[in-house]
């Protein structure tokens, strides 16, 4: 199971990295990038079980690359996608469902809800 | 009948002798010797002890000579002493009334520090760049923290391995000693040792719970340290609401007229205490006309 983290702060990044690793994911099974336009880049070279992004980044944002990877990443059409974002309005989370987003987890969280989030795709 | 040359010549050198071996020669020698050469005669010229009065008495019969000595200047106190000792000389001078001191105006520092005057615009004292500063050292000390929960987690999965090691070797002691045990049950070392290994297990259990709760309240510690992310995105709105606002009044008070800025009043009547009434004014004009 290999896992990207998209998130602009170091410190979410490692928290989230760190539910994952207690989920059983070891160190060298998830990758880290600052915002969308990192993650697209390393959606084109390596490939990813699940994606976790952030909403609210600079360059691109979370919302804008799940776009583009359900529109253009060829080998990433399809791959689970949860939004973890402080954006918690009713709205936000209509706009990222539609945008293709497989689950939404709204911060702050804890290690549980993630778990539960992401079992599905772990059985999978 | 004047002096001949040998008879300058030999004053001359009686006076130069003197002046090698005795203290210079007196007015009074000088005299005996002048008054033993013919032709030569006191006049009375000398102006030695003539006092100065006399001096003035000569140069006083003397037309055109003016005394230019500066009189020595009359101080007010004893102006006003003639003054006061010739009838009819009234002081109808008014005494000027003091004028109070104006206040010390404070310092361009203390108004600031006061609250009076804004800090000057420069870079640390932007709104902006300050909240921005702190979002980033914020996230900076964030990252620190994190590594040392990271750590604590390291060392305390360091010590977990350690303990299943440790419970190994104790499941085979416990084992080894049950069987010589069951084979000498007189002797006491044996179930005594397997007492003791037994506790010992126990202990270990123990410790190996207190890893596991630590480990749940770092977990829990770095759950928590999402408030950082949380705090920097809500700096980050109030940030765009300053720059949006800044905007909205650099364009309000924008001046697009091209008219020069005309110098400003600073005291105008009626503002304060700083403003002078008619009677100063009249205490200032006089006090300056005199």
């Amino acid at each position: 199971m290999k896992i990207l983290i998209v998130d602009d702060s170091s410190t979410m990044r490692r928290i989230i990295g760190n539910v994952v690793q207690q989920l059983g994911v070891q160190k060298g099974d998830f990758d880290e990038a600052e915002d969308g336009v990192v993650a697209w880049d390393m959606l084109q070279k390596s490939k990813y079980d699940v994606i976790l992004t952030d909403w609210n980044m600079p360059n691109m944002n979370g919302l804008e690359l799940v776009k583009k990877i359900r529109s253009e990443g060829s080998s990433h059409k399809k791959t689970p996608t949860v939004m973890i974002t402080t954006e918690g309005g009713k709205g936000e989370v209509i706009t990222a469902l539609k945008a293709g987003v497989n689950n939404y987890i709204v911060k702050p969280f804890n290690a549980q809800t993630l778990k539960e989030k992401l079992d599905p795709f772990f059985k999978s | 009948m004047s002096m001949t040359q040998e008879e300058i010549e030999a004053l001359m050198n009686d006076t130069s002798m003197a002046d090698d071996s005795e203290p210079e020669a007196s007015e009074e020698n000088i005299d005996d010797i002048l008054a033993g050469i013919d032709g030569i005669v006191d006049d009375g010229s000398t102006t030695e002890g003539m006092a100065e009065e006399s001096i003035d008495d000569i140069l006083a019969g003397i037309d055109g000579i003016v005394d230019e000595e500066p009189q020595e200047e009359l101080s007010n106190s004893d102006m006003d002493d003639i003054l006061a000792g010739i009838e009819g000389v009234v002081d109808d001078t008014p005494a000027p009334t003091p004028i109070a001191e104006a206040p010390k105006a404070p310092s361009i520092n203390d108004q600031i520090n006061s609250g009076i005057y804004p800090m000057p615009v420069e870079n640390e004292h932007k709104v902006v760049n300050q909240l921005n500063e702190v979002a980033e050292d914020s996230e900076e000390k964030a990252s620190q923290i994190f590594d040392v929960l990271s750590f604590i987690l390291d060392e305390n999965d360091m010590v977990s391995k350690n303990t299943v090691k440790v419970n190994e070797f104790l499941d085979n002691q416990i084992k080894l000693l049950e069987t010589l045990n069951t084979k000498f049950p007189n002797i006491d070392v044996f179930s005594q040792n397997i007492d003791q290994a037994n506790d010992i297990k126990v202990s270990m259990t123990e410790i190996s719970n207190s890893i596991d709760a630590e480990n749940n309240k770092v977990f829990e510690a770095m759950e928590l340290m999402q408030f950082h992310d949380i705090n920097r995105q809500k700096i980050e709105r109030v940030m765009a609401v300053i720059r949006k606002l800044s905007n909205y009044l650099s364009g309000i008070f924008a001046d697009d007229s091209t008219k020069a800025e005309v110098q400003i009043a600073q005291h105008i009547s009626g503002d304060g205490q700083d403003t002078v009434t008619d009677d100063d004014l009249d205490s200032l004009i006089a006090e300056f006309n005199n």
